[in-house]
C-alpha cells in the first residue's frame, strides 16, 4: 500500500488498456513519441459519472472589460482554482502509456515473435575495472598501506617475544642458559641463544652468583602457571608501531584490473525514395515501418547511431525529423544512394559495428540500375541486414521491379530482406519479416 | 551527511511565532477554528498529498497513481502551483510548500486559520461531524478504511481487481448521495447495521404474513417468492429515493458471470461499499460549499495580511503579487466569487443597520432621505476612532483614556500591560508586542470599527446609491420610527460589528447553493459584467447568451446544485417486477453526457446484479428542421424526448419511454436554457 504501488497499479492499468503494439504501430498516433520514447494512447482511463452534456449545459463568465454583448463567442474556461483541497475531476481523455525503447524491443519480440540477439562487436573498450591487481612498483598514491603493514607486522612477529617472560625463565632454579635455552625453543619463543646467555651474564653480575643458583622458581612448570606471557599484540600495541619494522620489499602498489568490453553497437542506415512518386500515403508507410524498427534496434542494443538519406536520383543525408516529409521532384536512381551508404559507412567498420542498411521506395529505378549497381553494392556492403521495403498502394506499375529483382538475386541471402506493403494492414508483416531474418543467422 | 529534512526544520521553526499570532488574531477577529497543525513539505510530499486528497493513508486505488502523474506533470511545467493543502479534521494539518517564501507562508498561515473555522462551523460540514464520533476524525477513519480495504484486497480468497472494480463502481456514483442528510449515524465499529428503514424488511413482512393465521400452502401460493422479493425493494411511486449509493447497498446484488444470475454480496463486498460511501460523505461537504469555504478564507487572509498588516512592509509587494494571482485566474474562479460575495454580505449588512439608523430620525421618510440627510457627512462621521485607526505605541496614551472610561473597543487588560512595558515595569519580552501586533490592543467591537466595510472609500457609493425602492422596503416594516433626534445620535447608535456579524451567522448556515441564491443580487452581477454563455449549433462554438442577472444567477446555480451534476433517483427496485433497477434523472432542462451516462450505468449493474435503466430526457432533431435552421443560420428547435437506456451485461439498450415515468422526471418550472430567441450570428 502506498504511492509505490498506486503508481505501479496505475501503469498496469494503462497497459492493459493501451492499444496493443500491432494496432499502434499500423494505425496509431506515432507523432506522440520520440527516438527514446515511445507513447502509446491509452483508451480513456476515466472513472464515468452522471454529468451534463458540457454543450447542453453552457456557464457563466465574467467580462474583462465592460459587458460582453449576447452573440459573442466566447471561450469557454474550465472551472478553476484548484490551488487546495479536492485533487480535481478526472477527466482523463488523453493518457499514454509510455516505454522506452527497451521495454518495446521485448514486447515486439513477444507480440511478432521476433528473438533478436545483438551482437558483441569488437569495438573493445579497455575499461578499468577495480583495483584488484598487485605489482611491486607503481605510484605511491596507489601504496597499498593495508598490505605493507601487514607484511612488516609478520617480520616483527617472527622475532618478536616476551623478554621479561624469559628472563623468568633465568630465575629457575638450577637452569643454567642450555636448559632455559631449550625451555623457550620448546614453547616456541624464538629466543636466541645468544640472547639468553648475555640475559643470564647480566643477571650473574647483578646477583653476584652463578645463573643456576639464582632461583625464584623451583622449576619450569610452576614458572609457567605463575607467570603470564604477554601476548604479542599487547605487547606491539605497548611499544607502539615504530617497532615494526617496514622494508621497501614489503611496498605492494595497486592497479586497476583492465577489463575488455564489448560494446553491442549498431549503425542504422535509413534509406528512402523521395522521388516524384513517392506520395504522402506511401510516405506515411514508411514512416510506420522504419519508425518501430529504429526503436526497437535502439532498445536491443547499447547504443545505436542513426543515419538518414534521402534520394531521387542523387543521394543526400538529412536528419531524423526531415526524413519522412522530404519529398523531391526528379527521376530516381537508387544506387546513388548506396554509393552514399558506403561513405557514411566507412566511420563503422563491419568488424567493430552491427551495420543495419534499410531501404524504401516504390521499386521503381532507372534502367539497369538495380542490376548493375545496387545489386553489387548490396553484396559488397557489409551489414548484419540489408533490407528493401516496396510501398506501393494501389498495385503494382510495370516498371517497378526493383524489389523483385532484389530478391531474385538476393534472396537466398542470410542478410537480405525484402518486403512489401500496400496498405496499414502489411506493416507489422513487414517488419516481423524484415528483423526476423537476422534471426536464422546460427 | 546533510539533513534534508534539515532546511523544512528551520523552515518550519521560523513559521512558530506567525502560526501562532495568527491564531491570536484570528480568534479576536471573532473566528473560531479547529485547532491546526502545521508541517512544512517538499514539492514530492506536496504532490502526494495532492493526488491523495490531502491525507497520507488511503484505500489501495490506481485513482491515486493518476493523480499523482498528472499532479507532477502540472508541477513540472509550473502550472497549478499548490501553496498549501489543508484537511477538515480536528484537529486540521495544514500543509506548506517548504519553497514558499516567508511572505507567502503567512498568506497561507492565515488563509488556513480561516478555512479551519469554516470547517468547524458550518452546518454542512457539521452534518458528517456530529454523527456522534468527536468530529470528523478523518485522519482516522480514512485511515481505517485504507488499512481495511488493504487487507481484503490481501486475502486469498479475494481477487485484488474485484475489489478494485468495486470501488471503481461506488466510485463512480459516489455523488448520488444524500448530502443534504447525514450519514447513517448507526455505525457499531465493524459491524454493518441495516439501514435507517428499519429492521430486515423481509422479517417484518414475514410477521405480518403470519398473523393472518394462513396454511402453509396458501401462504406458499399466494405469497411466493416473487411477490415477496418485489416487496422488499419496492419504491413508492412518489417518493424517489436521493440516495441511491445506500439503496444498492441495501437492495443490489452480485452478478454471476458463471451462472448468469444475481447472487448476494459477500460481507466483504458490503465494507467496501460502506466506505467508499461514508468517505463520500466526508468530503461532500467540501464539494457543497466550495465557493463560500475559498471565498471565505480569502476574506480573513487578505483582513489578516492586508489590513492588519501582517505582511511586513518588506513582504507586502510579494503578498499583493499573491492575492493578485489568486484572485486574478480567469473564468470563473471560486475564491474571487466568494471573496466578492462575503464583501458584499458584509457591505449590505452594514448598510441595511446605517439605513435603519437612518430612517429612524425625526422627520426621515424615504421620499425625504436624500434631502435631509448629508451622505459625506454621514460616511466622515463613520470613519473609524483615530486612536482605534491608528491603535499602536503612538496611541497608546488616548487607547488608555478610552480604557479607563470602559470602552468596549479596547483590551483594557493588554494596554495596561503595553503601558507597563513602556514605563520599564515589566520586560518587554514579557510584554505584548504592539509594534508588530498592534491589534492586540483591540477587542472584536474595536477590530470591526478599524476595517468598517463603510468607511472605506471604494464602499462609499453604497450609500450613495441608496434608491428609493430600497428605502421603502426598509421602512415597510419598521416600527419605532422618530427615535432619534438628529443624524448623529442616529450614527452614535450604529453598530460597527453588523457587518461581520452577519458573515459569521451565514458561514454557519449557508452552502454554495443558499449562499448564492440569496447573496447574488442583481447589483452584484451587473457591476461585474456576469454572463452566461451557451453552445450554438449555428456557429459551432460557444457563445455570449445573456447578461439578466436572473439568468446568470440561473445558470450559476446549475453549476452548484447537487455538486453541479444531474440529480439522479431511485424511482422504481423493482421495475417490470422482474428486480430491475430503475433509475430516474430529474431533468431540468439540461440533458446528461450520454457516453458517460452508459458508462457509469455499467458500474451501476456492478452494484445492482440484475439489469438496471435509467430514464432521461433528450433533445431530438428533425433533419429537416437541422437543414432549414441551418440555411436560415438559427438555432434548429428539437423535440424533448424521452429514452430509457437499458444494461444488462451485454449492450446498453434504448428504450421508448412511458408517458407516465416521463412525467415523473420532467421539472416544469425551472428552465436554465438562457438562449436568447435571437442570437445574432
Amino acid at each position: 500500500m502506498g504511492l509505490p504501488e498506486d503508481r505501479e497499479r496505475f501503469r498496469d492499468i494503462g497497459e492493459a488498456r493501451r492499444e496493443d503494439l500491432s494496432e499502434f504501430i499500423s494505425h496509431g498516433d506515432l507523432g506522440g513519441s520520440g527516438p527514446n520514447q515511445v507513447r502509446i494512447p491509452i483508451k480513456i482511463v476515466d472513472l464515468p459519472a452522471f454529468e451534463y452534456d458540457q454543450r447542453e449545459v453552457g456557464g457563466v463568465g465574467q467580462g474583462e472589460d465592460g459587458q460582453p454583448q449576447p452573440g459573442q463567442p466566447v471561450d469557454p474556461q474550465p472551472d478553476d482554482g484548484e490551488e487546495a483541497g479536492d485533487p480535481g475531476e478526472e477527466a482523463g481523455d488523453h493518457e499514454y502509456y509510455e516505454m522506452d525503447p527497451e521495454e518495446f524491443a521485448k514486447e515486439l519480440d513477444e507480440e511478432l515473435g521476433l528473438d533478436l540477439e545483438p551482437k558483441g562487436k569488437r569495438v573493445v573498450e579497455e575499461v578499468e575495472g577495480d583495483f584488484t591487481d598487485t605489482a611491486r612498483t607503481g605510484p605511491q598514491g596507489s601504496l597499498d598501506v593495508d598490505e605493507f603493514f601487514k607484511r612488516g607486522l609478520k617480520r616483527h612477529l617472527a622475532t618478536d617475544f616476551d623478554e621479561s617472560y624469559v628472563r623468568e625463565g633465568l630465575f629457575v632454579d638450577g637452569a643454567g642458559v642450555d636448559a632455559v635455552f631449550t625451555w623457550a625453543r620448546e614453547a616456541s619463543i624464538p629466543v636466541s641463544r645468544a640472547w639468553i646467555a648475555d640475559t643470564a651474564r647480566e643477571i650473574e653480575t647483578e646477583r653476584g652468583a652463578a645463573i643456576e643458583s639464582v632461583a625464584r622458581w623451583p622449576d619450569f612448570e610452576t614458572l609457567e602457571v605463575e607467570v603470564d606471557r604477554e601476548p604479542a599484540g599487547q605487547r606491539i600495541r605497548r611499544q607502539g608501531i615504530d617497532t615494526v619494522p617496514f622494508r621497501r620489499e614489503d611496498e605492494r602498489f595497486r592497479h586497476p584490473e583492465v577489463i575488455e568490453q564489448h560494446e553491442r553497437n549498431v549503425v542504422v542506415v535509413n534509406i528512402r525514395d523521395a522521388s516524384g512518386s513517392m506520395r504522402e500515403t506511401k510516405r506515411e508507410l514508411v514512416e510506420r515501418v522504419f519508425t518501430p524498427m529504429d526503436w526497437y534496434l535502439t532498445g536491443k542494443y547499447d547504443a545505436a547511431e542513426f543515419h538518414y538519406i534521402v534520394h531521387d536520383a542523387e543521394a543526400w543525408e538529412v536528419d531524423r525529423e526531415a526524413f519522412f516529409g522530404v519529398q523531391s521532384g526528379g527521376g530516381t536512381r537508387i544506387s546513388s544512394a548506396y554509393e552514399r551508404v558506403e561513405a557514411v559507412l566507412e566511420e563503422y567498420p563491419y568488424s567493430e559495428w552491427n551495420r543495419y542498411v534499410f531501404a524504401a521506395g516504390d521499386s521503381e529505378n532507372a534502367g539497369a540500375d538495380t542490376q548493375q549497381n545496387v545489386i553489387p553494392l548490396m553484396r559488397s556492403i557489409d551489414a548484419n541486414l540489408h533490407a528493401y521495403v516496396e510501398t506501393q498502394p494501389g498495385g503494382t506499375t510495370q516498371n517497378a521491379r526493383h524489389a523483385d529483382e532484389v530478391e531474385q538475386a538476393l534472396g537466398d541471402a542470410d542478410n537480405v530482406a525484402v518486403a512489401r506493403v500496400t496498405g496499414h494492414d502489411d506493416v507489422t508483416d513487414a517488419i516481423y519479416e524484415i528483423l526476423s531474418t537476422e534471426d536464422t543467422d546460427p | 551527511m546533510r539533513d534534508d529534512r534539515l532546511e523544512a526544520k528551520r523552515e518550519a521553526a521560523t513559521l512558530d511565532e506567525p502560526a501562532e499570532e495568527a491564531r491570536n488574531l484570528a480568534e479576536r477577529l471573532g473566528l473560531d477554528p479547529y485547532p491546526v497543525r502545521y508541517w512544512v513539505v517538499d514539492h514530492d510530499e506536496m504532490n502526494e498529498l495532492i493526488a491523495y486528497g490531502g491525507f497520507q493513508h488511503r484505500y489501495p486505488h490506481w485513482r491515486w497513481g493518476m493523480n499523482y502523474e498528472r499532479q507532477r506533470k502540472k508541477d513540472r511545467h509550473g502550472l497549478g502551483k499548490a501553496f498549501e493543502i489543508v484537511n477538515n479534521d480536528d484537529p486540521s494539518h495544514a500543509f506548506l510548500q517548504e519553497s514558499n517564501t516567508t511572505a507567502d507562508q503567512k498568506a497561507v498561515i492565515t488563509h488556513v486559520e480561516a478555512h479551519a473555522d469554516f470547517f468547524a462551523n458550518n452546518d454542512w460540514f457539521g452534518l458528517y461531524a456530529d454523527r456522534g464520533e468527536d468530529g470528523p476524525n478523518a485522519v482516522a477513519r480514512l485511515g481505517r478504511n485504507a488499512d481495511r480495504l488493504a487487507e481484503i484486497g490481501r486475502r486469498a480468497d479475494v481477487d485484488r481487481e474485484e475489489v478494485e472494480r468495486l470501488i471503481d463502481a461506488v466510485t463512480a456514483i459516489e455523488d448520488t448521495i444524500d448530502q443534504h442528510s447525514p450519514v447513517n449515524a448507526a455505525r457499531d465499529g465493524d459491524a454493518i447495521k441495516p439501514t435507517s428503514d428499519g429492521d430486515d424488511p423481509r422479517e417484518e413482512l414475514q410477521a405480518k404474513i403470519d398473523e393472518l393465521d394462513l396454511s402453509a400452502e396458501v401462504q406458499g401460493d399466494v405469497f411466493d417468492e416473487e411477490w415477496l422479493a418485489a416487496q422488499e425493494s419496492g419504491v413508492e411511486p412518489d417518493k424517489p429515493r436521493p440516495d441511491v449509493l445506500a439503496f444498492l447497498r441495501d437492495h443490489g446484488k452480485r452478478y454471476d458471470s458463471e451462472t448468469g444470475k444475481a447472487v448476494d454480496r459477500e460481507p466483504w463486498e458490503t465494507t467496501v461499499i460502506d466506505a467508499v460511501r461514508e468517505e463520500a460523505y466526508y468530503f461532500a461537504g467540501q464539494k457543497v460549499t466550495k465557493v463560500m469555504n475559498e471565498g471565505w478564507a480569502t476574506y480573513w487572509e487578505s483582513v489578516m495580511m492586508g489590513g492588519e498588516g501582517f505582511a511586513g512592509p518588506d513582504e507586502f509587494l510579494t503578498y499583493a503579487d499573491h492575492m493578485a494571482r489568486v484572485l486574478g485566474s480567469p473564468g470563473l474562479n471560486p475564491y474571487k466569487l466568494g471573496f466578492e460575495l462575503w464583501t458584499h454580505v458584509e457591505l449590505q449588512a452594514a448598510r441595511r443597520d446605517v439605513v435603519d439608523k437612518l430612517l429612524r430620525v425625526d422627520g426621515v421618510t424615504p421620499e425625504t432621505f436624500h434631502a435631509e440627510i448629508d451622505i459625506d457627512e454621514v460616511i466622515d462621521t463613520l470613519q473609524p476612532h483615530p486612536a482605534i485607526e491608528g491603535a499602536g505605541p503612538a496611541m497608546l496614551d488616548e487607547l488608555a483614556e478610552l480604557a479607563a472610561n470602559g470602552d468596549p473597543r479596547v483590551d483594557a487588560e493588554m494596554v495596561d500591560r503595553a503601558l507597563s512595558v513602556r514605563r520599564g515595569d515589566t520586560d518587554a519580552d514579557d510584554g505584548p508586542d504592539i509594534e508588530q501586533y498592534p491589534w492586540k490592543l483591540l477587542t472584536y467591537e474595536g477590530l470591526a470599527e478599524r476595517h468598517y466595510v463603510l468607511a472605506r472609500p471604494q464602499h462609499r457609493r453604497a450609500l450613495r446609491n441608496l434608491s428609493r425602492s430600497t428605502l421603502e422596503e426598509r421602512a415597510r416594516y419598521m416600527f419605532d420610527v422618530d427615535r432619534y433626534k438628529t443624524v448623529a445620535d442616529a450614527l452614535a447608535d450604529c453598530d460597527r460589528t453588523a457587518g461581520w456579524n452577519r458573515m459569521y451567522e451565514v458561514r454557519e448556515s449557508h452552502n454554495d447553493v443558499t449562499f448564492i441564491d440569496e447573496f447574488l443580487t442583481d447589483e452584484f452581477v451587473r457591476e461585474r459584467n456576469y454572463f452566461t454563455y451557451e453552445y450554438s449549433q449555428a456557429g459551432d462554438e460557444f457563445r455570449v447568451a445573456s447578461t439578466d442577472a436572473a439568468d446568470v444567477k440561473r445558470k450559476l446555480l446549475l453549476q452548484f446544485t447537487n455538486f453541479g451534476k444531474p440529480t439522479i433517483v431511485v424511482l422504481d427496485g423493482n421495475f417490470k417486477n422482474r428486480g430491475e433497477l430503475l433509475l430516474g434523472h430529474q431533468y431540468n432542462g439540461v440533458a446528461l453526457d450520454e457516453r458517460q451516462a452508459k458508462a457509469t450505468l455499467k458500474r451501476v449493474f456492478e452494484l445492482w446484479g440484475r439489469p438496471v435503466n435509467l430514464a432521461t430526457i433528450r433533445t431530438e432533431y428533425d433533419e429537416t428542421e437541422l437543414r432549414r435552421a441551418q440555411r436560415q443560420n438559427r438555432e434548429p428547435e428539437g423535440t424533448e424526448v424521452g429514452v430509457r437506456l437499458q444494461y444488462d451485461g451485454g449492450d446498453v439498450t434504448e428504450h421508448d419511454l412511458d408517458d407516465t415515468i416521463k412525467s415523473r422526471i420532467e421539472a416544469d418550472e425551472v428552465d436554465y436554457d438562457t438562449k436568447p430567441d435571437a442570437w445574432l450570428a
